[in-house]
């Protein structure tokens, strides 16, 4: 029933703002790029999963996280800091589980970067 | 209110420097800001004031994020009066462009005057009594912004007693009737 594949959507206040975000700081290719219509998607560290967005008049922050693996978690958060991404808060430790280190878009959505513990 | 009435308040609810260009960039269901911020090439607070505007008319409804269930769905939703109000303003359209003199639209008072010279209401206060709100002064503004552009003509009629009647030239009157005929079957 299914293929391969989830994209997840976001409304963003500047597309351009949010761009230079998700592809200058984290390193996601930008794969469509509409200005007129205010559309855009990234690709991300997955095989197709993508990040969509669209410019709205409103935008109120998702609370839900999309959380993107790395290998090592301090490392990454090293990386992306020089990038000028600010990390909120300290690593939190799930024993056991996964190592989280939280930040957000240029809109406040959630993101988080994950370096799972086990393999589920 | 009869059916003349009725157009003729439609009419004049469709005047506006935005009204009819916001309508016709707006989809089947509606749209999103950014995508008719950039048609428009509008300022976006005057897009807003104007969106806002419509939503008080009962046109628009603003959704709120939480109720848009994808970001890439409309943020305003067309009502059913909404819809009525796309299909007449593309009707107003349809007529400017047959006409040829830019948009009337636009000028308060222009396209309801012109339609109730299209009534047979064709002395100045026959239209001033058709027209509910109308002041003398800017009747008789539009009336001879008319005449210079040749859109309209006067004649003298001697009884009961002299005066002008307003009457449209031919290639004024065709798309004049048809818009009066598209906003009744929508009224």
């Amino acid at each position: 029933m299914y293929r391969s594949g989830v994209s997840i959507w976001y409304n963003v206040s500047n597309l351009e703002r949010t761009l230079e975000f998700y592809s200058g700081k984290l390193g996601f290719e930008v794969i469509f790029h509409d200005p007129e219509s205010g559309m855009a998607m990234v690709n991300t560290n997955t095989k197709d999963c993508v990040i969509g967005f669209s410019e709205a008049e409103t935008v109120e922050p998702a609370t839900s996280s999309t959380v993107f693996e790395v290998i090592n978690i301090e490392e990454a958060m090293k990386q992306l800091e020089e990038n000028g991404v600010s990390f909120i808060g300290e690593v939190e430790h799930i024993p056991g589980m996964a190592k989280l280190a939280t930040f957000v878009d240029p809109d406040g959505h959630n993101l988080m970067l994950a370096e799972t513990l086990v393999e589920l | 209110m009869n059916k003349e009435q009725r157009v003729l308040r439609l009419s004049r609810e469709l005047t506006g420097q935005w009204t009819l260009p916001i309508l016709l960039a707006l989809e089947e269901r509606g749209g999103r800001f950014t995508p008719l911020q950039n048609k428009l090439n509008i300022a976006p607070s005057r897009l807003s004031a104007n969106l806002k505007k419509m939503v008080e008319d009962g046109l628009l409804i603003h959704l709120s994020p939480a109720e848009r269930r994808h970001p890439l769905l409309p943020e305003y939703v067309l009502t059913d009066k909404g819809r009525l109000y796309r299909e007449a303003a593309r009707a107003v359209h349809l007529s400017e462009q047959r006409i040829g003199h830019g948009r009337l639209s636009d000028k308060v008072w222009g396209l309801p005057i012109l339609l109730t010279i299209g009534y047979d209401h064709t002395r100045f206060q026959e239209i001033r009594q058709t027209l509910e709100g109308i002041t003398p002064r800017i009747l008789s503004t539009r009336l001879q912004e008319y005449l210079e552009d040749g859109m309209i003509f006067r004649q003298i009629k001697d009884e009961p007693r002299p005066t002008f009647l307003y009457l449209m030239e031919k290639q004024v009157q065709r798309p004049i009737r048809q818009l009066s005929l598209d906003l009744a079957s929508l009224v």
